[in-house]
């Protein structure tokens, strides 16, 4: 190339702005299409199960009521953080979450495994209203949970969804979920959903380092 | 990441860098037309501005060409062209380890005292007081709050004074810890009835020294007396608890639930079941004696639950 065709680019902005637009998308391609490709490659972790209808229902209260936008669920593999919360999430332990739950921003603490570390109760009272047990806490209230009840069908129909897309729910299962959440609150829900994150995939040796199944390099 | 994605990686960083490359090497060494008034001959505003003709200042250059030697460099060390792993065999969960192994390695001496010596000697050591602090607001205060003195919302009881329902010896404390407790009693509203309710809890108040304010409350209270009989089963007859059930001690002033005649009526009436979760997995045995010894102290003058 010879220095006539650089003036060229330079003197014909369209020519320069996509010759610009090529080279900055290099790095994007190189970085997210392989993984967006290949995210079908992830497995589910050892005994992670799609959620029973009444989490199901907990979790689309959970992404209704905008939690993610103050609590991510995503431990990152560093030490301050395992330390504090528990083994560092994986990939594999969120092929059942549409959409993810990770987040990317922590006013409160993180939820990722936070099944079992208060009682229902306090999970209710706190709901309800977070200063009656945290003085401190900026957390809005939630009472209008406790007043909505969840509709069976209305999951049927999720899980029906869920299903075309390959979590694999049983006809057996998807039948007998308006009898699961018959009566339930939406707060029973969301409590049952809470109080799930993390427990039936927690690595078996605290500590140990989580299944490498499923993982994807960056 | 299949062989075809590690390609397209691949490729792509080539281009990337080989074409980033191509110009940085060869725009210095362009040869670049000039007019005669030493300008290259692009015009603007009709004459204008002109476009003079300079070399790439020395700092540009080297900070491009130190922006290749660290892309290079990198990719070369750490995980990033394609599959390759790097030359360091860099990961993040092996930063990981190493950096929980480096801070175990610090904690050594800690830890070795926390396993060998009683609970009762860790309560004064200064260490194990600062560690239970941050282990206790991070995992306990959410119940018992960051002062310790409880809560009857959720009936956790007072840690900051020296009244226990199970037991405040070291062992017992720690056990509460690991393994949970959860309490039961049972409603009472189909044995007792609505008065029975009223009355038992009239009672109950006056166990704690709380005296009857007119003929009818002193009825109640006489009333209730008699109708204690079944609360003695958990409670004792003389209502002073029993540490073995976890059942509270019903003559002192310190209350789970709130010691107003409607929270203990609402005891009596609806029962109670406070859960403490069992810590055993979450914590592991060295933060669970940690926290007790740290527990234990408030009730021997050792430490303070708050600053």
């Amino acid at each position: 190339m010879a220095y006539r065709h650089f003036e060229f680019i330079e003197k014909h902005v369209w020519t320069l702005g996509i010759a610009t637009a090529i080279m900055v998308s290099l790095g994007g391609l190189a970085e997210i299409t392989p993984l967006y490709m290949e995210a079908n490659k992830v497995q589910p972790a050892d005994g992670l199960k799609p959620y029973s209808p009444l989490r199901l229902a907990g979790r689309d209260i959970y992404v209704r009521e905008g939690c993610y936008l103050c609590h991510s669920q995503m431990i990152r593999a560093l030490r301050f953080e395992t330390q504090r919360y528990g083994p560092y999430s994986t990939a594999s332990e969120s092929v059942y979450d549409r959409p993810f739950q990770w987040g990317s921003k922590r006013t409160g603490p993180d939820l990722a495994r936070v099944g079992g570390k208060y009682s229902d109760e306090w999970q209710r009272v706190h709901l309800l209203n977070p200063r009656d047990v945290v003085p401190a806490s900026n957390m809005p209230a939630y009472p209008w949970l406790a007043k909505a009840t969840v509709n069976g069908q209305d999951i049927q129909e999720r899980m029906r969804v869920l299903r075309t897309l390959g979590h694999p729910y049983s006809e057996a299962e998807i039948s007998l979920a308006p009898k699961e959440v018959a009566g339930k609150t939406e707060l029973d829900a969301l409590i049952a959903y809470l109080q799930g994150l993390g427990i039936d995939n927690v690595p078996r040796q605290a500590g140990a380092a989580a299944s490498t199944a499923g993982e994807r390099k960056p | 990441m299949s062989a075809f994605w590690s390609s397209w990686v691949i490729v792509l960083i080539v281009l990337n860098l080989g074409i980033s490359l191509l110009l940085f090497l060869w725009a210095p060494r362009a040869k670049v037309p000039t007019q005669a008034d030493g300008t290259t001959g692009h015009v603007w505003a009709h004459g204008a501005l002109r476009e003079g003709m300079h070399r790439l200042p020395r700092w540009w250059i080297a900070i491009s060409a130190a922006s290749f030697a660290a892309a290079f460099g990198y990719l070369a060390l750490y995980p990033g062209f394609g599959n390759s792993s790097g030359r360091l065999g860099w990961t993040a969960h092996g930063e990981l380890a190493r950096d929980t192994a480096a801070n175990d390695r610090l904690l050594d001496s800690l830890a070795q005292r926390i396993s060998q010596q009683p609970i009762e000697t860790l309560a004064r050591d200064p260490q194990v007081i600062a560690m239970g602090k941050v282990l206790f607001a991070d995992n306990c205060a959410g119940c018992h709050g960051s002062n310790a003195r409880g809560n009857h919302l959720l009936g956790a009881p007072s840690l900051a004074d020296d009244d226990w329902l199970y037991g405040g010896d070291a062992k017992t404390i720690l056990t509460s810890i690991l393994d949970g407790r959860q309490g039961a009693m049972p409603p009472w509203i189909e044995v007792l009835g609505a008065a029975g309710v009223q009355n038992v809890a009239a009672y109950v108040r006056s166990l704690s020294g709380s005296k009857p304010h007119d003929a009818t409350s002193a009825l109640r209270v006489s009333a209730g007396k008699a109708q204690f009989a079944p609360c003695a089963a958990c409670h004792g007859p003389d209502g002073k608890g029993n540490p073995a059930l976890g059942a509270p001690d019903l003559t002192d002033s310190i209350w789970i639930y709130g010691g107003s005649a409607a929270a203990v009526q609402e005891s009596i009436r609806n029962g109670r079941n406070g859960k403490m979760p069992a810590w055993r997995d979450r914590l592991g045995e060295r933060d669970a004696r940690v926290l007790a010894a740290y527990v234990y102290s408030f009730s021997h003058g050792n430490a303070q639950p708050y600053d």
